[in-house]
C-alpha cells in the first residue's frame, strides 16, 4: 500500500512537473525569441538586409522537394525586400505533417509558414496559432486574382468570418468520360443535370447482345471517398450539407438509388473505392466517373484522346469537391509582412506558375489559370469551371466519423433496399450535425 | 546416411526450415528486387520476380541527388552517442542499485520505470519545449536526450537483472586481493557482464536508429535521420518505391553487420541467469 502510494506520488509529480513546463514554454506565455535554427530564422539576416523566414512544407517525391527549393532560391534572389526563405521539408506522414506541425506549434516552436490542409483548422484557429489575414488580403493588390469563392471556403473552414488560410492549389473534381461511348449511345456531352442523368441512362448497354450489360453509364463510389461525388448529386438537386433532410437533399439521394436500382453502375458499387472506379473506368467497364487531375495522366495514358471531362453539370444547385493545399502564417512569426510576401508568391506570383505546372495541380490563381498550358488542357479545364461552386464537406468533430463509417454504411444500405432515402438521409444528417 | 534417414531429414529438418527462411527473408528479397528494377518494370502490369533490365540507378540517385549519406551519418552519430551514453549511466546505476544497500532504492528503481509508463507522444510537446528553452533543438544532441530518457530506465531495469545473478563473491574475492571496489568493478565485473552489456547495447542502437516520433520534430535538413528522410519519399498522392526500397536495404546493411559481430555475445546476453547453477 505504502509502495503503491509513492508510485501514485512520483507519477502525479512527473505530470505535474512536465504540465508546468510546457506552460511555461506555450507561445501565449512567452515572447522569448526562439532556439537553435529558429532564433537564426525569425530574426533580421545577419547582413541586415531583410528578414529570414523558416517554411515548413511536405513534397510528394524528390522531384518536387528540388521544384519547391528552386522557386524558394527563386524567391530569395528577386523579390525587393531582401527577404530569406529557408525551406525545410517534412514527411507528410499519411497526414502526420500537420500533427507535427502542430505540436512544434503548440511547444513554441512554429516555423513562421507553412503548407496546410484545410480540414486541421479549427484545431490551429482554436489555439490561436494562425495569424488572421483579413488584412492582409483586403489590401492585396491581387486579391481579385483568385476567385472569391475559394476565400469562401477557408471562411468556412475556419468556422468564422476571417481567413486564416492562404489558397496554394486545388484538386477540383470533374466527370471523366469516354467520347466513342457517347458518340455509340448518341449522347452528347451533358449540359445540365437532367442530361446528365439521361447520358447515365443511355450509355449503359449491352453491346454484344447477350442480355447482359457490357458499359455502365455510370462509376458510383459507395466506400469511403464518395461522398465528395455524391454531394454533387445532392447539391444538383437544390440540397446541401447543411440540411440533408430537407426535401431536395432526398430527391438527390433517391437519384442516386435510383441509378443503383435501375442497374446503371456495377453491382459492386456499394463498395467500390477510388482504385474500383479507376479500374472499372480504363477497362472500359464505364462511360464515366469521377475525379481529379491527378487520374488524368492515367487515364490519357490508356485511352489516347478517347478520354475527356466535363465539370458536373448544374441543376437546381452546383457542387463539387475540391481537395486543398494552402499556406499558413503562424501567430508567433515576427515577420508576418515578409510571410505575407512569401505566400502571396506562391498564390498569385511566379511561385503559383512553377508549382501547378510542374506538379499538374490546379492554380488558384486566375492569371496563371488562363496560361495555355491549362486551358489547352481539357482536364484542367474541368477542374478550372468547377472552382466557383467547389466546396468541401463541413469540417465539424463528427467529420471523420461521417466520412469513414457513417457515410458508406447509411449510403450501402440505401442502395441495398435496406433503406428509403428519406430513412437514410435523416441518419446522415444526424451523424453529421449531432452535437 | 541411409537413404530413409536422409528423406526424414528432410521433410522434418531442411523443407519447415526453407519454409520459415522464405518466409523471413523473402520481404528482404522483395525489397531488393524493387531497389534494382527500372521504372517501367517497377510500375508496370507484369510482376516481375528478378528484374529484366537490372539498374542501380536508385543507389545512384540516392547518394547522388538525394544525399543519403547526410541521414546515414546523423542516424550513426546518434544511434551511437545515445548507446555510449545509455550504457554508461545505465551500468553504473545498476550496479548502484544490486551492490549497495541505500535509502529510498526502492522508491528511485520506481522512478525510472514511470518514465517509460508514459506514452511517448505525451512526452513530445514537453520534451519539445525544454529542447527549445536549452538551445538544443535541432541538433543530433536533443534527439540522444530525448532517446536517453526511455533508453536509460529499461536499460537500468535490464542490467539489474543481469548484475543480480552476478554473485558478489567475485568483487569480494578480487576485494581480498588487494583491488579497491572501481579496479574490482573494471577488472572483475565489467569482463564477466560484457555479454550483457553488448545485448543492451544492441537492443539502444536499434531503439535509437529506428526512432522517428521524437526525430521528425527534433531535426531539421541538416539533421534528419534516416526514418525520417525515407518517409520523405511518402508521398500524399504516390511512394517513390525505388529510391524507399534502395534506402531501405542500405538503412539495414549497418544493424546487420552490428548483429554479425555482436551474435555469440547476444545470445549469452540475453540468456544469461537464466540457468541457475
Amino acid at each position: 500500500m505504502k509502495r503503491l502510494l509513492v508510485i501514485t506520488l512520483v507519477a502525479l509529480f512527473s505530470v505535474g512537473l512536465f504540465g508546468c513546463t510546457a506552460a511555461s514554454n506555450s507561445p501565449s506565455t512567452t515572447d522569448e525569441t526562439d532556439s537553435s535554427t529558429n532564433k537564426n530564422t525569425n530574426s533580421e539576416s545577419d547582413d541586415g538586409e531583410g528578414p529570414t523566414l523558416t517554411y515548413w512544407y511536405w513534397a510528394d517525391n524528390s522531384d518536387y522537394s528540388d521544384l519547391m527549393q528552386n522557386i524558394i532560391t527563386e524567391f530569395n534572389e528577386t523579390n525587393d525586400k531582401g527577404i530569406t526563405v529557408v525551406g525545410e521539408e517534412y514527411p507528410w506522414d499519411g497526414g502526420g505533417f500537420m500533427e507535427t506541425l502542430f505540436t512544434a506549434s503548440v511547444g513554441g516552436g512554429a516555423p513562421d509558414v507553412a503548407t496546410f490542409k484545410l480540414t486541421s483548422t479549427p484545431l490551429f484557429t482554436a489555439n490561436d496559432l494562425l495569424a488572421n489575414l483579413d488584412d492582409y488580403i483586403e489590401n492585396w493588390d491581387k486579391k481579385d486574382d483568385i476567385d472569391p469563392n475559394i476565400y469562401d471556403i477557408m471562411k468556412t473552414a475556419s468556422g468564422t468570418d476571417s481567413i486564416y488560410l492562404m489558397p496554394w492549389n486545388t484538386q477540383v473534381l470533374y466527370v471523366y468520360y469516354r467520347p466513342s461511348i457517347f458518340e455509340e449511345a448518341g449522347v452528347e456531352v451533358p449540359t445540365t443535370y437532367e442530361e446528365f442523368l439521361t447520358a447515365i441512362e443511355k450509355t449503359t448497354m449491352d453491346t454484344d447482345g447477350d442480355g447482359q450489360t457490357d458499359i455502365y453509364g455510370f462509376g458510383m463510389r459507395g466506400a469511403t471517398g464518395g461522398q465528395e461525388p455524391w454531394g454533387s448529386f445532392i447539391h444538383a438537386r437544390g440540397g446541401s450539407f447543411d440540411d440533408l433532410t430537407s426535401e431536395a437533399s432526398i430527391r438527390g439521394m433517391q437519384d442516386f438509388i435510383d441509378i443503383y436500382e435501375n442497374g446503371y453502375v456495377p453491382k459492386t458499387a456499394t463498395t467500390d473505392g477510388f482504385n474500383e472506379i479507376i479500374a472499372n473506368f480504363k477497362s472500359g467497364h464505364t462511360a464515366m466517373t469521377i475525379h481529379h487531375t491527378g487520374s488524368s495522366a492515367d487515364m490519357v495514358e490508356t485511352f489516347g484522346d478517347d478520354v475527356s471531362a466535363f465539370p458536373f453539370p448544374a441543376g437546381e444547385g452546383q457542387w463539387t469537391s475540391m481537395g486543398d493545399t494552402e499556406n499558413v502564417i503562424f501567430e508567433s512569426s515576427e515577420h508576418k509582412d515578409a510571410a505575407f510576401e512569401w505566400v502571396s508568391y506562391l498564390a498569385a506570383e511566379k511561385g503559383q506558375e512553377d508549382w501547378t505546372v510542374a506538379t499538374g495541380n490546379v492554380p488558384v490563381s486566375k492569371t496563371v489559370q488562363e496560361l495555355d498550358f491549362f486551358q489547352e488542357n481539357e482536364f484542367m479545364k474541368a477542374s478550372i469551371d468547377g472552382m466557383s461552386y467547389a466546396g468541401i464537406v463541413p469540417i465539424k468533430d463528427t467529420t471523420t466519423e461521417w466520412i469513414n463509417t457513417i457515410w458508406p454504411n447509411t449510403i450501402a444500405s440505401a442502395l441495398l433496399g435496406e433503406r428509403s432515402a428519406d430513412e437514410a438521409m435523416e441518419i446522415l444528417h444526424e451523424g453529421l450535425h449531432e452535437e | 546416411m541411409s537413404k530413409k534417414s536422409f528423406a526424414n531429414k528432410c521433410f522434418t529438418l531442411y523443407l519447415p526450415l526453407g519454409l520459415i527462411l522464405t518466409f523471413l527473408i523473402f520481404p528482404f528479397y522483395w525489397t531488393f528486387v524493387t531497389s534494382i528494377k527500372p521504372e517501367h518494370e517497377l510500375y508496370g502490369a507484369t510482376v516481375t520476380y528478378w528484374p529484366k533490365d537490372l539498374t542501380f540507378a536508385s543507389y545512384q540517385k540516392l547518394f547522388g541527388e538525394f544525399n543519403f549519406l547526410l541521414p546515414m551519418f546523423n542516424s550513426l552519430l546518434v544511434a551511437t552517442i545515445t548507446t555510449v551514453v545509455t550504457l554508461t549511466v545505465s551500468t553504473s546505476a545498476a550496479y548502484a542499485f544490486t551492490r549497495f544497500d541505500f535509502k529510498g532504492k526502492r522508491i528511485f528503481m520506481s522512478l525510472f520505470l514511470t518514465n517509460n509508463m508514459f506514452p511517448n507522444v505525451l512526452l513530445l510537446i514537453p520534451l519539445f519545449a525544454i529542447m527549445r528553452s536549452v538551445n538544443l533543438l535541432y541538433t543530433p544532441l536533443s534527439l540522444v536526450v530525448a532517446y536517453a530518457t526511455f533508453t536509460i530506465p529499461f536499460s537500468v531495469w535490464m542490467l539489474t537483472g543481469y548484475l543480480k545473478d552476478l554473485p558478489n563473491s567475485l568483487e569480494e574475492a578480487a576485494m581480498i586481493d588487494g583491488a579497491n571496489r572501481v579496479k574490482a568493478f573494471f577488472n572483475v565485473v565489467l569482463p564477466v557482464l560484457m555479454p550483457s552489456i553488448i545485448a543492451t547495447g544492441v537492443y539502444i542502437f536499434i531503439q535509437s536508429w529506428n526512432e522517428y516520433t521524437f526525430a521528425v520534430l527534433f531535426t531539421n535538413e541538416a539533421t534528419r535521420t534516416i526514418p525520417v528522410t525515407l518517409n520523405n519519399l511518402i508521398g500524399q498522392l504516390g511512394v517513390q518505391w525505388d529510391l524507399l526500397t534502395a534506402g531501405g536495404i542500405i538503412t539495414i546493411i549497418p544493424v546487420c553487420v552490428l548483429f554479425f559481430f555482436a551474435q555469440k555475445q547476444l545470445i549469452e546476453g540475453l540468456t544469461a541467469g537464466s540457468v541457475k547453477g
